[in-house]
């Protein structure tokens, strides 16, 4: 059982920084990647081939980070110039050919049978017995390292103005921001992370293989994104976690309902998150934890959703202008 | 070589329907739709079970597919896309990601992961001129062009299409003209939903049906939809085309396996030659 729960934990840590990947491209500069699972599919065998040739692992996670920013920055500039539609259309294709690669490459990749064998880091001097406990510790060490790098950033000017370029890159521009190299460096960000986390998935179970990187790995970047509130980083750990435990739970289903085989349990987990997506969608789009403000709104709620709370001013104002004494008193523009 | 740009007409015309669908649904509702792939997946189940689980003749099948799937279509509508109408066109389109998923694994959950094919006998392949044609083949490329004839009728000469068109070019124009846009945007679905269930059964006669038949095409439709102009139905027609026949020269350079790398290819030449496509108008954004 501890066991299951370490992979578990570890397999949730990759799918969080996945799912922040996708909060710098999509949640901060509102750049929708749908090829995101062929990013991490690029770092993780970008790890593997130059871990199996024998080098490190700093070299290896580095070129994977390396590798996965500028492929970022590439694809983004395909596009960067139009509607973010175009954007998504061609992450899109960009995951489908690194599939492709990944499958039929096998001189590089090993196809479908895919890179047995990778060196896991540090293992000969940990050691087999604690080294699962030592990659968790190590894979949450990397996430929390993101996540402080993350907050920094939302908070300093280039997290501002990513936010500029997402609400309206009109206004972004004509206040002097070059939204092209706002956009391009956004996508890069977000690359590097997802090279990272192919890196810790190659390192997971030291054996890589097409079939890993699905689109439910995106589908479940972008459940989480959703969950925790976009561009929130903090919400996006909660909402990654919760759905992780949630989605987990659906394999017991199957000691429950014994009629039910392996595919249709895998079925009916993809069926959740696409329904409870369009659902949180639909009636929780703000996300669990909205994103972080520059002036968070007094009073007692806090931080909360921004909608409701446009919408009640917009009564209290409207109700105080009918009321005698407000009429009397001068407003602070006169 | 003449064989090569045979079958890539043929196989252009069967993505010419999608692309149609994916470009009308793009100049009316303003957001790309992710979950053609996984309609054009579940109409085919849908005439797969009527063909060989109900014993219905295939045309019959088909001709029930195309009345029952724009009833789905329309079910997506307003249990999806209704909800999010004014919410801008990302969170349409990650929505639309959200139903593939949902549509995709509807069929997986029902009827397995095996490939399947439709009960039709096989048959010896006609030679003319020294090509070889199938009976399919054929029946495709009637059926696309009969398609495609009929949409060309009901976007340019019905008012119907006019009304689709005055949405598409400007909706608040078009609502103040008096043109009701629910019924316009009932209409683009139903017409999306017939002619991705046309494609959908041509595909399935072409090949064998399975529960992730819908990504072989997303992208080549996609590409299709974006070389003649996203929102551009007679460019979606041509993109397509020029995609089955460019896809099927390749072969001669490239693993077949790589179809879909060729249709992203194209799409990164065209976005970064000429952004709106070989027929889209340059729009304006507010």
């Amino acid at each position: 059982m501890i066991g299951y729960l370490t992979t578990i934990l570890a397999l949730v840590s990759i799918a969080a920084l996945i799912a922040f990947a996708l909060n710098v491209q999509w949640g901060m500069c509102g750049m929708v990647n749908f090829g995101l699972a062929g990013f991490v599919a690029l770092g993780a065998y970008v790890t593997a081939l130059i871990t199996l040739q024998g080098w490190g692992t700093i070299p290896a996670v580095a070129a994977a980070v390396v590798a996965c920013a500028v492929m970022g920055a590439l694809v983004s500039l395909i596009s960067v110039r139009l509607s973010e539609d175009y954007l998504a259309i061609v992450t899109l294709g960009f995951g489908e050919v690194i599939r492709l690669v990944t499958l039929n490459e096998a001189w590089l990749t090993g196809g479908a049978m895919g890179l047995p064998g990778i060196p896991r880091p540090l293992i000969d001097v940990i050691g087999d017995d604690q080294y699962e406990t030592f990659y968790l510790v190590g894979c949450i060490a990397v996430v929390a390292c993101v996540f402080a790098v993350l907050e920094i950033t939302t908070r300093a000017p280039f997290g501002r103005a990513l936010r500029a370029v997402r609400d309206d890159d009109l206004v972004a521009s004509s206040l002097g921001k070059d939204v092209l190299i706002l956009r391009i460096k956004a996508f890069a960000l977000g690359g590097a992370i997802t090279g990272l986390a192919g890196a810790m998935q190659a390192f997971q179970f030291s054996y890589i293989d097409p079939s890993q990187f699905t689109p439910i790995m995106t589908a479940y970047a972008f459940m989480a994104v959703i969950a925790g509130g976009r561009g929130s980083h903090r919400g996006l750990i909660l909402g990654a976690c919760s759905i992780m435990f949630l989605l987990e739970a659906t394999r017991f289903l199957k000691d429950v309902i014994d009629v039910l085989d392996n595919a249709q349990i895998a079925a009916i987990r993809l069926i959740l998150i696409g329904a409870g997506l369009i659902a949180l969608l639909i009636y929780r789009p703000q996300g669990l934890i909205p994103e972080y403000r520059m002036r968070a709104p007094a009073g007692p709620r806090g931080g909360g959703d921004p909608a409701p709370d446009a919408r009640r001013t917009g009564a209290d104002t409207a109700k105080e202008t009918t009321h005698p004494d407000y009429q009397m008193t001068p407003s602070p523009k006169e | 070589m003449a064989q090569l740009i045979l079958n890539g007409v043929v196989t252009g015309l069967i993505v010419a329907l999608p692309a149609i669908a994916l470009s009308l649904t793009f100049a009316i509702l303003k957001f790309p739709n992710f979950a053609i792939g996984a309609m054009l997946t579940f109409a085919a189940y849908i005439a797969w079970a009527l063909n060989t689980l109900a014993g219905v003749p295939l045309v019959a099948a088909a001709a029930l597919t195309l009345v029952l799937f724009p009833a789905v279509t329309l079910i997506c509508d307003s249990g999806v896309f209704r909800p999010l109408r004014n919410r801008g066109p990302i969170t349409l389109m990650v929505a639309s990601m959200g139903l593939s998923f949902v549509l995709e694994n509807v069929c997986r959950l029902v009827f397995g992961n095996d490939a399947r094919n439709f009960d039709i006998p096989l048959s010896r392949p006609l030679r003319y001129a020294g090509l070889r044609i199938n009976y399919e083949q054929i029946v495709a490329a009637g059926v696309a062009v009969a398609a495609l004839i009929l949409v060309y009728l009901i976007l340019l000469r019905s008012p119907l299409g006019r009304a689709m068109r005055a949405v598409a070019d400007n909706p608040d124009l078009a609502a103040a003209r008096g043109i009701d846009d629910g019924r316009v945007i009932k209409a683009t679905w139903i017409l999306a939903g017939v002619l991705i269930a046309a494609s959908s059964v041509l595909v399935g006669m072409d090949r064998a049906i399975d529960p992730q038949m819908g990504w072989n095409y997303i992208i080549v439709c996609f590409a299709a939809a974006v070389v003649g102009g996203m929102g551009s139905p007679a460019g979606a027609v041509v993109g397509a085309l020029g995609m089955g026949i460019i896809g099927e020269l390749a072969t001669l350079v490239v693993d077949p396996n790589y179809r879909a790398g060729v249709a992203f290819l194209a799409i990164a030449l065209v976005l970064l030659i000429r952004p709106h496509g070989l027929f889209g108008r340059r729009e304006i954004k507010k």
